[in-house]
């Protein structure tokens, strides 16, 4: 199975069909995903074309694809565990930031003097002296003995400023007479058009029916429970170490040695653990720059960790936006003719890359794409960027259509999927069909119109992914005299378990238990990794893991060959042992035995990645089952199911985790979380986390994961296509429970209960 | 937050000798603690910065639930919610205060929140929280919410200030007829809990109680109901069930005679008004009545009369009338 494989109509941004040119020898052309701020993009690698280590028969397989609880599950979950909220070091300083209070600002003048003065204080530096064009934005940081003291040092720093009319939501950034928030040019921008509007409008006139809507989609925050920051070591001299929460171990030494006058191989990140990014901690940002200048200018290591407010108003967000939706069927049921109008929300930037339709093809279809800007953060790559707000219009509008024709909207789903990829989406929605009740359940082609105060309904969604790895890890296999084994990678983990299956990887390679492998990572003097992003890092570490293992055990064998007298291809690892596999029960040497005749110079393998270890492009399906109470509006959902196909998984606990954390990610942000302006003030109201309310576990019913075994591919990642349908699968169940289509999120009770009245809420 | 100084009182006088009076300079600038939960959100939020702290937790028997040889609940101020919550008198025969002690926030609140802070707690209007929303509540001139963002404001009793009376006991008290017992530098005063709480038209528009600067909250008593087939319960309704304030909350108490008829009521709504909101015209109303679906829809509609929503939370109205109907069915059941 190679990488190139089933993609396409994937979440991958596109490239050429074929490679640029002709393979050289010994070598072959690969589509692999490469990632750039959470975007993934397609592209071809020249890659050796040469026999490698296989995964080998699943069936086989001891440890990999098997449930492995996490190696460092008990520090976690004892606090043993560092994060970067947790370093202290000797003579460090707490830093805080300074927000503009201001949507859109001049800076007239800014005086730290009286902030230096006050108790505690050691400094503070100056992050922006001209402008600012968004709620939050920090302009200055203060570092102290003591957070309170920095907090303290902040509030007391004087700032003059020309206050300029702001536009902080689309309306008023759309309204007429609206500044112009990017010099010159319009507040909107149109990135493109496609199809003919004529056709389309004659492809209606054939339709058996058709139905139209316009999905408002808020913004949503990454809430990552530890926020940005870094802590900055840097007291002079060559050398400094900079521990990041961040998604990329590789992305802070540059950055940081230019900030601090060195080069990059004189600064070593250090990510130990790390808690959570969801796609907005790449790179050493505003609060790495602050903090290298404070520590370079105050000699001492200074800890830069945003508060929660600053979280939430200048750490990134997920786009909102608005989509008119308009689409036809015919009565056998294809999607037919289509029109997509989408109005990306992005703040200061664009919003995120993608486009309607998403997943289905309809016949006909015309589509724009357009962004307003506002003066708000700039939205980030946020799992699965554009994905979960396409899916929650074009699903919902699906399930409108097949309504409309008195069709089954799993059946409807079935038919207007790619035809590349509907026998594995047709597998998987037959699953959670099943899982879930739904070909025993009343209302399968209309809503319920019952007179029930209280109503039970399903509803389904797909997901779409890219995935897949590239040739961007180097991974290093140690073997110590004492029989002792280290496999050691610069790859941050960002809680999906990446020691556990570095681990499992090298112990059964070896034929080792997996107590007898330790994992080393998240320092950038380990081997080059990718940042995490677009569900890329095991694809791209795990085939990278592998190779270094077999590696090492093919030099093993080398080694316990002149020992024992057999060839190497007669060797084989198993049971803690090396033995001759014609004679295992009399030839053959123990593991430490082995070892110990290395001597203390060891043996060190390393490995890269291996294209066909690896495959791209997943799909996925859930179905969510809801309660709702007509008289209330209350929207209890009872169960969700999802189905994923990942390739080969590496850890199945640790991947049912990571798809129960995307569904109920997806069940928060469709039930609750939206960030909430006042247009007036400009002011974030909800910039905490008991107004920007995430779902707890009162809200999450039982939530059932499936791993598609029918995948039978190389590693693929599957983070984002989790995060995906499931918003989109709990509006189609609240429709299909009581036929209220909430076109707005969140879909709270205020809204069913304005709509179940039928009355347009204020 | 600001640093303060932080007064560690061992007796309730020394305690009231702490505060300063209403035209002493460090008037507003004391404040009591107790469990926290409210405070230390708006010290660090900065919407207070007090110069001392006057920690209420070391004072001596205000920490107790008594039943009284007449039957009456005395409950301390200083008496955690979740120990109200669990507290088998309270179960017993005051059925609503213990569903709404346990409907507050999560357990961790329920455990360090305290009676008398509950009642006590400020708004929590998402404008009033807000350092930078100078609002009427702060001593600025408007209402933001009035023509803002109102969703979770009030309904009924608004202005000039829109927020709602966030504590869940608080109606479920009114409903119980509960009483409170204020000490002050001259002494005690005793009165209804209904009237223990203001309207921003009434009193002043930068409180919610008629307590003063110089005074604290000492303890509640809920008298033990005369006659026979009383029942009360509390129906929160959250947006998030983990832990929210209530979008609309409904406190009942009934006594059903042997025909099953209502012989008295006291309904109360929660999260829709500045205050606790007594409905007593269908207390009145529902007097003679038999629980039945006629009388839920009478009784819901009723209680609405002169709801005035704002432009986003008209939906409040049918909420809670949905919770007095269910309310009304569920105390019929009981």
């Amino acid at each position: 199975m190679g990488a190139g494989e089933f993609t396409g109509a994937a979440g991958a941004n596109l490239v050429q069909d074929a490679p640029p040119r002709a393979a050289a020898p010994g070598k072959k052309w690969i589509k692999v995903v490469k990632v750039q701020n959470g975007l993934d993009t397609e592209v071809w690698e020249e890659v050796d074309d040469v026999a490698g280590p296989t995964w080998g028969p699943r069936e086989a397989l001891r440890l990999v694809n098997h449930d492995l609880p996490r190696v460092d599950g008990p520090d976690k979950v004892t606090g043993r565990a560092v994060y970067t909220h947790d370093v202290r070091l000797p003579g460090m300083a707490f830093a805080q930031v300074l927000r503009c209070p201001h949507p859109w600002a001049k800076i007239k003048k800014i005086d730290l003097e009286a902030a230096k003065q006050v108790p505690g204080v050691y400094g503070a530096v100056v992050l922006e002296s001209e402008e600012v064009k968004w709620i939050g934005r920090p302009i200055a940081a203060v570092a102290a003995d003591t957070p309170e003291h920095a907090e303290d040092g902040v509030r007391a720093i004087l700032v003059e400023y020309y206050v300029q009319r702001h536009a902080v939501t689309p309306e008023l950034s759309l309204a007429a007479g609206a500044p112009k928030i990017s010099g010159n040019r319009e507040n909107v921008r149109v990135h493109e058009t496609e199809g003919d509007v004529a056709a389309v409008d004659a492809a209606f006139a054939q339709c058996a029916a058709v139905v139209e809507g316009e999905w408002r989609i808020p913004v949503q925050h990454h809430a990552c429970l530890e926020t940005h920051g870094v802590v900055v070591d840097y007291r002079g001299g060559d050398s400094a170490t900079v521990y990041a929460s961040t998604q990329g171990t590789f992305t802070i030494p540059g950055d940081a040695a230019r900030k601090l006058g060195l080069n990059g191989a004189q600064v070593t990140a250090v990510v130990e653990h790390m808690g959570g990014g969801f796609g907005a901690k790449f790179g050493l940002g505003l609060e790495g720059d602050a903090a290298c200048r404070l520590s370079k200018e105050l000699g001492r290591p200074v800890h830069m960790l945003f508060d929660r407010a600053t979280e939430f108003l200048a750490a990134g967000n997920r786009a909102g936006g608005v989509h008119y939706l308009k689409a036809g069927a015919t009565k056998e049921g294809e999607l037919f003719a289509f029109v997509g109008r989408v109005m990306r929300h992005g703040g200061v930037g664009q919003g995120s890359n993608q486009k309607q339709p998403y997943i289905y093809r309809p016949k006909h279809s015309f589509v724009e794409v357009k962004s307003v800007l506002t003066n708000t953060d700039s939205s980030r790559a946020m799992r699965a960027p554009g994905h979960p707000q396409m899916s929650f219009a074009m699903e919902g509008l699906l399930d409108d259509l097949s309504y409309a024709i008195g069709m089954d909207p799993l059946e409807f789903r079935v038919r207007n999927v790619p035809e590349n990829r509907r026998a594995t989406y047709e597998r998987q929605l037959r699953q959670c069909a099943e899982l879930i009740g739904w070909n025993k359940h009343p209302n399968r082609t209309a809503p319920d119109k019952s007179d029930a105060e209280v109503k039970v309904g399903i509803g389904f969604a797909l997901a779409t992914w890219g995935g897949g790895g590239g040739p961007e890890c180097k991974v290093e296999v140690r073997i110590a005299a004492d029989g002792s084994v280290e496999v050691l990678s610069g790859s941050q983990d960002l809680g999906t378990g990446t020691r556990t299956y570095l681990t499992a990887v090298v112990a059964e390679e070896l034929g080792l238990e997996m107590s007898q492998v330790s994992a080393k990572i998240g320092r950038s003097t380990y081997g080059a990794a990718n940042a995490s992003g677009g569900s890329t890092t095991t694809a791209s570490l795990a085939p990278a893991v592998k190779h270094a293992a077999w590696n090492a055990r093919n030099a093993m064998f080398e080694h316990v060959s002149t020992l024992l007298g057999v060839p190497v291809a007669n060797l084989r690892c198993t049971g803690g042992r090396i033995e001759d596999s014609t004679n295992p029960d009399s030839n053959w040497i123990a593991w430490k035995d082995a070892c110990a005749a290395l001597g203390t110079k060891g043996l060190s393998a390393q490995g890269e990645w291996q294209s066909h270890l690896a495959a791209s492009g997943v799909g996925g399906a859930q179905a969510a089952k809801v309660q709702v109470d007509t008289l209330t509006g209350e929207i209890a959902v009872l169960h969700m199911v999802g189905v994923q196909d990942c390739g080969l998984v590496m850890n199945r606990m640790a991947t049912r985790s990571q798809l129960n954390g995307g569904m109920i990610q997806a069940l928060s942000y469709g039930l609750f979380e939206e960030r909430v302006i006042d247009p007036d003030l400009g002011i974030v109201l909800n910039a905490n986390l008991e107004d920007y309310k995430i779902a707890g576990c009162k809200e999450i019913g039982l939530v059932q994961s499936v791993l598609d075994d029918a995948d039978t591919r190389g590693v693929i990642g599957m983070a984002e296509p989790a995060v995906v349908p499931g918003q989109s699968a709990i509006a189609n169940a609240i429709m299909n429970a009581c036929g209220a289509r909430l076109r707005e999120m969140p879909l709270t009770s205020d809204k069913l209960l304005m709509a179940l009245r039928g009355m347009k809420r204020g | 937050m600001k640093a303060f100084e932080l007064i560690q009182p061992k007796t309730l006088d020394a305690a009231l000798e702490a505060l300063p009076g209403a035209r002493d300079p460090r008037a507003g600038k004391v404040k009591l603690l107790a469990g926290g939960q409210d405070l230390l959100g708006e010290l660090k939020e900065h919407l207070i910065d007090p110069d001392q702290l006057v920690n209420l937790k070391a004072l001596p028997g205000l920490d107790r639930i008594e039943l009284g040889a007449d039957g009456a609940l005395t409950i301390g101020a200083l008496v955690t919610l979740s120990r109200i919550e669990g507290e088998a008198a309270v179960r017993e025969r005051c059925t609503a205060l213990a569903e709404a002690a346990g409907a507050v926030g999560s357990l961790q609140i329920r455990n360090l929140g305290t009676l008398g802070g509950n009642l006590c707690q400020r708004p929590r209007c998402w404008y009033y929280r807000h350092e930078q929303a100078v609002c009427i509540k702060k001593g600025g001139s408007e209402c933001f919410a009035y023509g803002g963002l109102n969703k979770y404001n009030a309904i009924l009793g608004g202005g000039p200030s829109y927020i709602v009376h966030p504590s869940d006991v608080a109606p479920a008290l009114v409903a119980l007829e509960a009483q409170a017992v204020i000490r002050g530098k001259r002494g005690e005063r005793k009165l209804p809990l209904e009237e223990f709480f203001t309207l921003p038209s009434e009193g002043s528009v930068l409180r919610e109680n008629v307590l003063s600067s110089e005074e604290i909250l000492t303890q509640v008593v809920v008298p033990a109901p005369v006659g026979s087939g009383w029942r009360s319960t509390y129906l929160k309704f959250r947006e998030r069930g983990s832990y929210d304030f209530a979008l609309s909350a409904v406190a009942l108490r009934v006594a059903l005679d042997a025909e099953q008829k209502i012989r008295d009521a006291r309904l109360v709504l929660g999260g829709v008004a500045p205050i606790p909101w007594r409905c007593e015209k269908v207390e009145k109303a529902l007097v003679g009545r038999k629980i039945d679906a006629a009388t839920c829809e009478f009784a819901a509609k009723l209680a609405l009369d002169g709801a005035e929503p704002l432009e986003h939370n008209a939906y409040k109205i049918m909420l809670t009338q949905a919770l007095i109907t269910k309310a009304l069915r569920k105390l019929a059941a009981s």
